[in-house]
């Protein structure tokens, strides 16, 4: 029992974080569930149907969707804000279908035969990942991520390549969420890609919002508290997703930066802010 | 036959239009996406099914599910957007939206089953035929889409000729400026959510009636779709949604004749996907204004 909390919600800490990587380039993707959808798929044709051990695997599928994140990812970072967010939601949904549609790997029956993820694979991914994104909070690339999500314009003109930057963190979020996917596939051991449809991506992403995305902490709280929650309300059993629901929309209308927002600005701050600028907004 | 599948199409492209009028309606004056759309166009069915029950006359059911939905427009508006009014809340307005319409999912499953619910007229509505130039037509189809072609027309003047419309495109162009101009910014926005609210339970009444059952899961297929219509048309552009659900209609018409039925739900995203690398902001869209065009 306490094995499946350990890997759901590590798993799904994984998965906040491949949004919130995203997110620190300034777009938000949908899509993440339809790459961790590849990344449960190639890593278990990789061990089933390869005999390829599991770690190599999923780091392979990693790759794998990374590269298919980019290839994807070039042309629809063209567009912006809305549009790219349903470009996303196009993207989970086709690689559902897609993959639906492969017999080799099951079609809708799903595909099975995984086996092999401990709860040790999954706490070493979130302490790996986990370090990770805190060197880079402390690495130069942070502030480039951040010019970039600020104000494209800015970030150009200091000769940073806004495209690549988001390119990359695309890609990265889209490697991230295929580990996770892979490792959540090899502990259930059968997969569908009902499983991975576009309601799987929007929480994934609500895990990170509710959490706060502006500082790397946020999403892991918001993910714990999303997986955690459905168990405490079981009692509730018949009416679990309404106060699912419920519960979301209380945290949002509370909380609506996250709950884990650090460099909220207070109402004080705010009110002391605008005074400032009026004050040196007036003609002398 | 090819040509009756054609007539399907646009009867299928109409009902996508009419929801994605409502959701680019919304996006065009708040700047925000509603996720829970689909799911009151789900309810239309539903609660034309609960008023004819109750032994209501099939108008005056559609008259019910109109207002009904409507009202529950306005109250996904109060709570799921009312709070989040800053410019970059559109995510967290997305989400709560999304999470209103999983309670509705889930609050509509309880009291009408997870299974279809069939929805029977009485007399010959839904099976009567009518043959024009030796073609036969479902007299219901064709109804549905006069009917959904004139609510778009009604939008269409309501939009550019009254002065409810000039206040919606008022606030849609800069809610500040038209504040500044004595316009009730939240009132418009509750009237824009009834509108568009009302138009997606009709919607949804028109699918539950032609199909002949009211399903639970319409919202998350056939709602969605209008969505990936609504940026195809170009966000805040009418006319562009008008003219995105016809030819996606028309087109998943088409790839059933063709024997591509299985594909047509990833279709309309790769089409959107498609025209988005084209013109990033749909085929009607621009970048640089934001407004609601007719």
């Amino acid at each position: 029992m306490i094995q499946d909390y350990v890997v759901f919600v590590g798993v799904n800490i994984v998965l906040a974080w491949s949004v919130y990587v995203v997110l620190l380039a300034g777009s938000l993707s949908f899509a993440n569930g339809g790459f961790m959808a590849i990344g449960a798929y190639v890593s278990g044709v990789l061990t089933v149907k390869f005999g390829v051990p599991l770690v190599f695997a999923t780091t392979i599928a990693g790759v794998v969707a990374g590269a298919i994140g980019v290839l994807v990812g070039f042309p629809a970072l063209r567009t912006r804000g809305i549009y790219l967010m349903l470009v996303t939601v196009g993207i989970a949904v086709s690689v559902k279908a897609v993959i639906e549609s492969i017999d080799y790997v099951g079609g809708i029956q799903g595909f099975g035969g995984m086996v092999g993820t401990t709860e040790w694979h999954v706490v070493a991914l979130v302490v790996l990942v986990g370090c990770g994104l805190w060197f880079l909070s402390k690495s130069p690339l942070q502030r480039i991520l951040d010019a970039v999500r600020e104000d494209e314009l800015v970030a150009a003109s200091l000769g940073i390549n806004p495209v690549y930057v988001k390119l990359v963190c695309f890609g990265a979020g889209a490697f991230l969420a295929a580990v996770a996917g892979g490792f959540y596939a090899h502990y259930l051991i059968h997969v569908t890609p009902d499983q991975f449809g576009i309601v799987l991506s929007v929480f994934i992403v609500l895990y990170a919002v509710l959490g706060g995305t502006n500082n790397m902490w946020g999403p892991p709280i918001g993910a714990t508290i999303m997986t955690l929650i459905p168990e405490f309300v079981r009692s509730l059993e018949s009416w679990r997703p309404t106060a699912f629901g419920i519960i979301i929309l209380g945290l949002l209308l509370i909380r609506p930066d996250g709950l884990l927002a650090f460099r909220h600005v207070t109402t004080r701050a705010k009110g002391v802010l605008a005074t400032s600028l009026s004050d040196g907004a007036k003609p002398d | 036959m090819l040509v009756e599948q054609v007539i399907n199409g646009v009867v299928l492209g109409s009902m996508y239009a009419l929801i994605a009028q409502g959701y680019t309606l919304v996006f065009g004056v708040l700047d925000k996406l509603n996720f829970a759309h689909g799911e009151i166009f789900m309810l239309g069915g539903f609660i034309c099914l609960a008023s004819i029950a109750l032994g209501a006359s099939l108008p005056i059911s559609i008259l019910v599910t109109a207002i009904v939905s409507g009202v529950l427009g306005l109250m996904v508006e109060f709570v799921g957007f009312r709070k989040f009014h800053s410019p970059d809340a559109h995510i967290t307005a997305a989400l709560s939206s999304f999470a209103i319409g999983l309670v509705i999912i889930d609050l509509s499953q309880k009291v009408w089953g997870a299974e279809p619910v069939a929805l029977t007229l009485p007399g010959t509505l839904q099976t009567a035929t009518i043959s024009i130039a030796g073609l036969t037509v479902v007299v219901l189809r064709l109804t549905i889409l006069v009917i959904s072609l004139l609510l778009m027309l009604v939008l269409y003047v309501v939009v550019t000729k009254t002065t409810l419309g000039r206040r919606i495109r008022a606030v849609a162009e800069s809610p500040t400026k038209a504040a500044l101009f004595g316009i009730n910014v939240t009132r418009v926005n509750q009237q824009v959510f009834f509108i568009a609210s009302a138009m997606a339970g009709l919607a949804g009444l028109a699918l539950a009636v032609r199909t002949g059952y009211a399903s639970t899961d319409v919202g998350f297929t056939f709602g969605l779709k209008a969505l990936a219509i609504m940026a195809i048309g170009g966000m805040g552009d009418l006319r562009g949604a008008l003219i995105g659900g016809l030819l996606v209609g028309v087109l998943e018409a088409l790839a059933f004749q063709w024997g591509l039925g299985q594909l047509a739900d990833v279709f309309v995203w790769l089409f959107m996907i498609a025209i988005l690398l084209v013109r990033p902001a749909g085929l009607f869209g621009t970048l640089v204004s934001k407004e609601i065009r007719a």
